[in-house]
């Protein structure tokens, strides 16, 4: 059965999914959950990924855990999950 | 040498004077005239004490040979009602103790003169700006300054933070736990901060010490919010991993994962550092010289500010950069940013306005951008082209970066000798420090700072308000405003160098200076934040005489031992609100303010509400007003 989560768009990156905040897609680690989105919302891949890694500046969380302290972009995902992008930069 | 017998190299603006009557103001802006004498001072100003008596501030005159004598005035409240300012006050009225309070167990003092030496930098910068704008035909003579519009600036981003109009924070004093946060406690009791602008060290870190990477992740959420946010919620399982390892094993594993460990030192400790006897002597500015022989200063755009028709080109990140190129366009400065392509990552930080952070837009409002990659050839060309058309250069880059982009001082020299080329730095002169990155926490921990701070605070350790970086980006901006006058009178571009660490020194000058000499520095009698029947007051008596209207005021005896006291006050506070003792107490002379604790309305509070403005957020305005 196909796993369908409910992934949290971040403000900056609405333009891309027409306006949406939320979209349910499907996709059993976080790497096949990103690929799908873009062929739906094409464009958005290129703000997640830096050359096939995540990118420095954005944090994907399944179900409030980040992905860096998980498998990365071989998250596995579940039935209901939800994932949330955000923009994240250390220092100051 | 020259004709004054100084050396111009170290000493840029010798043969202007500065002249006041600094023995005599008020107690509660004795630390702002002490931080102006010595910078001053520190700058080859020749400083002269005058007689007689500021009746509510500080006023003084900077006269440099061939212009009109400039006068600056700092005074307390932002409407210019003499009453009851003090750093105290002005911190609990203006937000800045609520922010601070976020993490430290309630609204507390920062417990530094940091308002009053704030306020000192940005008084003498404001004159030197004044004198920049009559080289090129402006006609401004004074400048005016308060200790409210210093505080207001230090929180800009915390208050546009809390005004947006969707999303804004809702984080008041006291939100989070004073303990399960930065910095750390080790079992041997040594405190220490800790830091890496990546996940993967902290991961590889906290995985070597048994910690699921779940709650790993946690810690490190938590700990990516404390540059924005003034708070970090650490997973308690994270302290008590540390609590249970001797210092030695944890800087062992810190090293094996590329993680940062500082210890918080005392004042003590850093006055045995090799680069604090420069720091103290010459300020936190290092001058280089550059071309010399150039062109007398032009004319400029004649603008209402003083640095119109100047330009400078930023390069920096997050807060101490951009905070110096923010108040260079506020004094009328033409300011481009270089972002990268796509723009800097901190726009999308929420909450936005108009698909931009608040914060990073309360910062960087005013400039226009340029994006282009500076590590790629063509980026490069295009930033030096940039640079052969301006008058300012600013990075804020990681040391070394540089030399190996080619993008040094000679580098861009060599395309406009009339440049200044500024860099805003972390750590200074000291390269054995250079592998640690240089970011606030950390030099709050190695400057002694983080300890001065938490002699007042709930916690182990410094402020999670940004305190270093804000003033580091004020001390950077009045280098530029330093060197620019010393090409205008001079005819020589050049470099000059501040930091983070040079800023933590600024602070604590009093202080070390007093260590240095054996003798104990001086603290306020009474400077505290108590509960009232309504509400926190603070309180801050800077001698006995004002120890003795307090004890008139209140109608109830003070022991002289300060536990002792300050249980005496608490009881006698509890009869009424803390606005009717901040009135009541106003009447005797006293500082004595209602702390500030939810952001959102600081701007109801008519001795702040002139440095602020209400848009799409609250933005806090020019610290200066000239005239």
């Amino acid at each position: 059965m196909p796993v369908s989560v409910s992934v949290s768009i971040p403000t900056l990156l609405r333009p891309l999914t027409q306006d949406q905040k939320r979209i349910e897609i499907e996709g059993a680690t976080v790497r096949e959950l990103i690929e799908r989105m873009d062929s739906q919302y094409p464009g958005i891949k290129e703000r997640l990924l830096d050359g096939g890694e995540m990118h420095r500046f954005v944090n994907v969380y399944v179900n409030d855990n980040d992905i860096r302290f998980a498998d990365n972009l071989g998250t596995a995902l579940k039935d209901g999950d939800n994932v949330s992008i955000l923009p994240a930069v250390a220092g100051g | 040498m020259d004709r004054f017998g100084v050396n111009l190299m170290t000493f840029p603006l010798a043969g202007c004077t500065l002249s006041g009557a600094f023995a005599h103001v008020p107690a509660a802006f004795a630390p702002a005239a002490s931080a102006v004498f010595n910078q001053a001072g520190a700058l080859g100003i020749g400083v002269v004490f005058q007689p007689g008596t500021c009746a509510d501030g500080l006023d003084f005159r900077f006269e440099v040979p061939g212009l009109a004598p400039i006068a600056g005035r700092l005074l307390g409240w932002a409407d210019g009602r003499p009453d009851g300012a003090s750093e105290l006050t002005v911190q609990a009225a203006s937000g800045l103790m609520a922010v601070h309070g976020r993490a430290s167990g309630g609204a507390r003092p920062l417990g530094v003169d940091y308002v009053s030496t704030l306020a000192a930098s940005l008084a003498l910068q404001g004159t030197f700006a004044a004198a920049i704008g009559q080289l090129r035909g402006s006609g401004h003579t004074r400048v005016d300054v308060s200790l409210a519009g210093a505080a207001t600036l230090a929180i800009g981003q915390y208050l546009a933070g809390a005004t947006a109009p969707e999303g804004a924070e809702r984080l008041l004093p006291g939100c989070t736990s004073p303990r399960e946060r930065p910095p750390f406690t080790s079992a041997d009791g040594v405190v220490f901060e800790l830091e890496t602008l990546d996940a993967e060290p902290w991961r590889r870190f906290w995985n070597g010490l048994g910690i699921p990477g779940e709650l790993a992740g946690k810690g490190w959420s938590a700990f990516l919010l404390r540059y924005a946010k003034a708070v970090s919620p650490m997973p308690a399982e994270l302290m008590e991993a540390l609590s249970r390892l001797p210092y030695a094993v944890i800087a062992e594993r810190c090293a094996e994962a590329g993680l940062s460990i500082c210890p918080l030192r005392s004042l003590i400790e850093r006055l045995e550092d090799d680069d604090l006897p420069l720091l103290l002597e010459h300020g936190p500015w290092h001058f280089t010289p550059g071309t010399s022989g150039l062109p007398p200063t032009t004319l400029g755009g004649r603008g209402d500010l003083p640095l119109s028709g100047l330009r400078v080109i930023e390069s920096c990140r997050r807060i101490q950069g951009p905070l110096a190129g923010h108040l260079l366009a506020l004094l009328g400065a033409e300011v481009i940013r270089i972002e990268l392509p796509g723009g800097d990552p901190l726009r999308g930080m929420p909450p936005l306005v108009d698909g931009c952070s608040v914060r990073f837009d309360a910062l960087n409002r005013h400039k226009q951008v340029c994006e282009l990659d500076i590590k790629s050839a063509r980026g490069r060309a295009e930033l030096l082209e940039l640079a052969s058309q301006a008058d300012v250069f600013l990075h804020n880059w990681a040391p070394g970066k540089a030399a190996e982009l080619n993008l040094d001082h000679a580098d861009l020299a060599r395309v406009n000798p009339a440049l200044i080329y500024a860099y805003a730095g972390g750590w200074g002169e000291d390269a054995r420090l250079h592998a640690m990155p240089g970011t606030d926490f950390m030099v709050q921990a190695y400057s002694g700072v983080a300890r001065q701070i938490a002699r007042r605070s709930a916690s182990a350790g410094g402020s999670l308000f940004t305190v270093l970086d804000v003033l580091g980006g004020v001390v950077a901006a009045q280098g530029v405003s330093v060197a620019l006058l010393k090409r205008g009178l001079r005819g020589e571009a050049g470099r000059v160098d501040s930091s983070l660490l040079g800023a933590a020194t600024l602070l604590c000058t009093t202080e070390l200076l007093a260590l240095r000499d054996g003798k104990a520095p001086v603290e306020p009698p009474v400077a505290g934040v108590y509960p009232t029947a309504a509400g926190l007051l603070a309180i801050e008596c800077r001698d006995a005489a004002e120890v003795e209207r307090l004890r008139y005021a209140l109608d109830c005896p003070l022991d002289a031992e300060p536990a002792l006291r300050d249980e005496q006050i608490v009881r006698c506070l509890a009869s009424r609100d803390a606005q009717a003792w901040q009135s009541l107490l106003r009447e005797f002379g006293l500082a004595a303010s209602a702390v500030r604790e939810d952001l959102s309305a600081v701007h109801e509070d008519g001795r702040i509400a002139p440095c602020l403005r209400t848009e799409a957020y609250t933005l806090v305005k020019s610290p200066w007003s000239f005239t």
